[in-house]
């Protein structure tokens, strides 16, 4: 027969962690059902229309107040990221226009020494 | 007597766990010295300099649309980027930024096709190198392996893919988000931009216990034994609060098509018009799967071995978590070296 060296407060502790993993082992059963899954779909969905109405109800008051909006902000935001990937596409061609233009010229000298070093920002 | 010394000590330990905790927002992350090198709307290709780069392919790391490429440059002594620097790495960080609401439009084809391969393009052209090695890690990866399977000429010599999410069927979040009852169209018509924090509290419900008693618990033991790194807890602790909005359309799509009609994996998967067809991936790959990964779970990854055409294909599959394979303690001198090793057979001119 073995004694039990461990004095009270270990017991307590080891009792404790025990619980602790079992439960934790427990929670992440329950979360991988499908029930769950239902649950939370179904909460997701009450808590979006929730803040939906109520970002709708803010934004309604802010344009009858004739002020700027999230969502005029945001339109204006758009407007500025389509100019931007539009700037980009143009950069882009102008960046295979220099390095096409640099390439005839090495080639016409016939030495790639005469190509300017393309420096980058 | 050491009751009595446990009982007198609680409440500076009480004091500096607290502290610990309400300071967390303030602990640096991601402090690498780096230079913009390209920016486009919220995305940003920043470059950190090697001042001993042995190797010729500059390596581009992509990380994805849920937390922050900080993750990256944890902290010093324990950054991936750091790591790379001193093995002789150009290395270049594509970094999604926080999109808004104004970002609704981004959808996966964006950052396939354009942001991925414009980011490449400027990556290349600062290096002045022909090719590149791709790191993804999570949706960034399956963004690097959608790129590489649209582009298969594209300027990538080498793929490296972190646990990235191939095959969704049976995981945790298909369990969530495949079923008919989550509207993600109702989700994403509501929001344009999908709060991180949302995002945030669904990772940690995957793991209840762990996430939300677990780990203060540990730091509390740790407190209370004189044992706490400070710094370690509050970077990791930071980081993974620290999510930024999901553009709706990529949201829209990443749910749709990876999680409720498993697209990638059954080759169904389009972007603007083209098949990504991950039989199309003929580069050296490498994939790196955790063993207790439960966000990207190993069993989700590994069909892509079957599915590309590469004959340089390196499995390694290692002990850890999602984060942990590569952020965590053991990371720096078990993950790391092996990619860098991989790499370095594969990166010279």
């Amino acid at each position: 027969m073995t004694e039990d060296t461990t004095t009270p407060v270990e017991q307590v502790q080891r009792l404790y962690e025990e619980a602790e993993s079992r439960t934790a082992a427990a929670m992440e059963e329950v979360v991988s059902r499908n029930s769950f899954g239902e649950v939370l779909a179904m909460v997701s969905g009450n808590a979006i229309a929730v803040m939906k109405l109520g970002s709708d109800i803010a934004d309604l008051v802010v344009r009858n107040l004739r002020l700027a909006g999230r969502r005029d902000v945001i339109a204006l935001g758009r407007q500025l990221a389509r100019t931007e990937d539009k700037l980009e596409r143009v950069l882009q061609e102008v960046e295979d226009l220099q390095d096409g233009v640099r390439g005839s010229r090495a080639s016409s000298n016939g030495s790639p020494e005469a190509v300017p070093e393309i420096i980058k920002p | 007597m050491n009751a009595l010394r446990d009982i007198s000590r609680l409440p500076v330990d009480a004091l500096e766990f607290t502290n610990i905790v309400l300071t967390t927002g303030d602990a640096q992350v991601g402090t690498s010295p780096r230079e913009v090198v390209w920016t486009h709307r919220k995305t940003t290709l920043y470059r950190y300099r090697s001042s001993q780069r042995r190797h010729a392919v500059p390596v581009l790391l992509v990380f994805a649309l849920i937390n922050r490429s900080d993750i990256f440059d944890l902290r010093p002594g324990n950054s991936f980027v750091e790591h790379l620097l001193e093995e002789g790495y150009d290395v270049f960080l594509l970094d999604w930024g926080e999109p808004d609401d104004e970002d609704s439009d981004m959808g996966l084809d964006s950052y396939v096709c354009d942001e991925l391969p414009w980011g490449i393009r400027e990556c290349l052209r600062a290096a002045g190198q022909e090719e590149v090695s791709l790191v993804g890690w999570c949706i960034g990866g399956s963004l690097c392996a959608m790129y590489a399977a649209l582009e298969p000429d594209a300027p990538v010599r080498n793929v490296v893919l972190l646990t990235t999410p191939v095959d969704t069927t049976g995981s945790l979040y298909s369990t969530w988000v495949a079923r008919d009852s989550f509207d993600v169209d109702a989700v994403a018509d509501a929001l344009p931009a999908i709060p991180g924090g949302g995002i945030d509290i669904a990772n940690k419900m995957m793991k209840p216990v762990t996430n939300f008693w677990t780990t203060y618990k540990r730091l509390w033991d740790q407190v209370r034994a004189g044992e706490v790194k400070r710094e370690a807890y509050q970077a990791m602790a930071k980081w993974i609060a620290d999510n930024p909005p999901f553009p709706s359309r990529a949201y829209r799509q990443w749910i749709t098509w990876m999680y409720k009609e498993n697209r990638l994996a059954r080759g169904t998967l389009r972007l603007r018009g083209s098949r990504v067809d991950l039989q199309q991936i003929d580069h050296n790959l490498l994939v790196i799967t955790a063993g207790a990964d439960h966000i990207a779970p190993r069993e989700g990854t590994l069909p892509i071995l079957g599915l590309v055409s590469s004959a340089d294909v390196t499995h390694l599959d290692r002990p850890g978590g999602h984060i942990g394979l590569m952020a965590g303690s053991k990371a720096r001198k078990e993950v790391w070296p092996e990619i860098v090793d991989w790499l370095e057979e594969r990166s010279a001119a």
